[in-house]
């Protein structure tokens, strides 16, 4: 891994494609590479030319990416979030479709008899991207749930008691699949 | 245009002094709103310019997504104080068609198809007008959206020429562009020579065409200088930006 010193804005240039690999953060015009975006210059071993951003950049849900959502419809199979954040990169809006997806199959690793049972409307998640494309996500995992929920009959606020949910205001006693962070507010 | 008996040029010198090719003072500053994604300040003499970018973010409503690339909205509002009368607030006829023309001047350098299904919004604020305060806005939005880490091919640099006293000069200012014969905005991609917006207001010889496209276009390598010095000087300095 080889830096170069210096900033470089879009439009810069920065090699030929006989040189270069084209990475991130740069395109290849006519058999030349050119920035994309301002940052600084980074060779591989490889010889892949990449610029790696100093600005913000848009985030885009990626494999892997923790995202957070709420849910927005319940079906039999599946429930649909949409996708607010992903994690590490708060500050700026999704950078793509945002409607994801859980099905049934990914919401935990144990049987799930029904899924009215793991997530309620409005709920908040977090979730693990499958899929970028189709935005398939998985709530697989003790961290991964939801992090906060209301009741389903009062919407008050629903606390944690061991494995349930009880409203403070009802004393409503719900189901979900919970991540350990629930109700700490934290992301 | 109005009929006017101003002598704009007298002893071979502008009423602003300047010479027939020569730019207003500019002053770039980049990132100066908190909130946006992306922002730029922009002076070019008497014009300041502010453009914010948000985004790429989610389309709304659906029916305007593009399922292949990011939609660009651009909009171009003169603040109700930027004019010696006070302007009507709100978009009129004239601040919609340069918010068009403005946003078909970026939408080539914007590498759109890396984002679709979202749009990508600039807002360009004229705090102060004198004549040219469309190529201030795409000059800012330009910086905006490299401020905002949108991928690029690259900047978009613009600026006016025209005629005055039958001379072809670059840069009007307000009281040139009144009382001249001809305005002629121009933006370009300076690395390519592309011309990506190409507007005209009253009448040139093609002589004179020629030469004021020639001095345009030189006069937007000089201002794609400043934009390139202003991004490379805020992300040097300190380690991150954002």
């Amino acid at each position: 891994m080889e830096k170069e010193e210096g900033i470089v804005v879009p439009g810069d240039f920065l090699g030929t494609s006989e040189e270069f690999t084209p990475g991130m953060g740069v395109y290849d015009e006519t058999g030349n590479i050119y920035a994309s975006v301002t940052g600084e210059i980074s060779i591989s071993d490889k010889r892949v030319i990449d610029v790696l951003p100093k600005v913000g950049t848009p985030p885009v849900p990626e494999e892997g990416d923790v995202v957070i959502g709420r849910i927005e419809d319940l079906r039999d199979a599946v429930a649909v979030v949409n996708i607010a954040r992903v994690k590490g990169k708060d500050d700026r809006d999704v950078a793509s479709s945002t409607q994801g997806i859980i099905h049934i199959s990914n919401i935990k690793s144990g049987y799930v008899s029904e899924l009215q049972r793991e997530f309620g409307y409005l709920d908040l998640v977090k979730a693990k991207v499958l899929d970028a494309k189709a935005l398939r996500l998985s709530t697989e995992g003790n961290d991964l749930g939801v992090i906060k929920a209301i009741c389903g009959k009062c919407k008050g606020d629903l606390r944690k008691k061991g494995n349930t949910l009880t409203c403070d205001t009802c004393k409503r006693v719900e189901e979900r699949k919970l991540s350990d962070d629930y109700g700490k507010g934290l992301v | 245009m109005k009929e006017g008996k101003i002598e704009l040029i007298k002893d071979g010198a502008r009423l602003s002094g300047r010479g027939f090719e020569e730019l207003r003072p500019i002053k770039i500053e980049v990132g100066v709103l908190k909130r946006a994604d992306g922002s730029c300040y922009f002076e070019l003499g008497d014009n300041k310019a502010i453009a914010a970018v948000y985004g790429p973010r989610e389309m709304h409503p659906r029916h305007f997504q593009n399922a292949k690339r990011a939609v660009v909205k651009y909009r171009y509002n003169m603040a109700p104080f930027s004019v010696d009368d006070r302007k009507r607030p709100g978009p009129d006829r004239r601040s919609q068609e340069i918010s068009m023309v403005s946003r078909k001047a970026l939408d080539p350098v914007i590498l759109r198809e890396l984002y679709p299904k979202t749009a990508i919004e600039v807002y360009v604020e004229v705090l102060q007008s004198d004549a040219g305060t469309r190529t201030a806005g795409i000059n800012a939005a330009s910086v905006a959206l490299a401020d905002a880490g949108i991928p690029m091919r690259d900047l978009v640099s613009s600026v006016a020429i025209g005629k005055i006293d039958g001379e072809v000069v670059l840069d009007l200012d307000a009281k040139e562009d009144n009382f001249g014969e001809a305005d002629m905005p121009i933006a370009m991609v300076a690395r390519t020579n592309t011309i990506t917006l190409l507007q005209m207001d009253g009448r040139l010889k093609k002589e004179e065409f020629e030469r004021g496209l020639k001095l345009a276009m030189n006069g937007c390598r000089k201002i794609y200088e400043l934009q390139k010095a202003a991004l490379v000087e805020k992300y040097s300095k300190n380690g991150n930006g954002a």
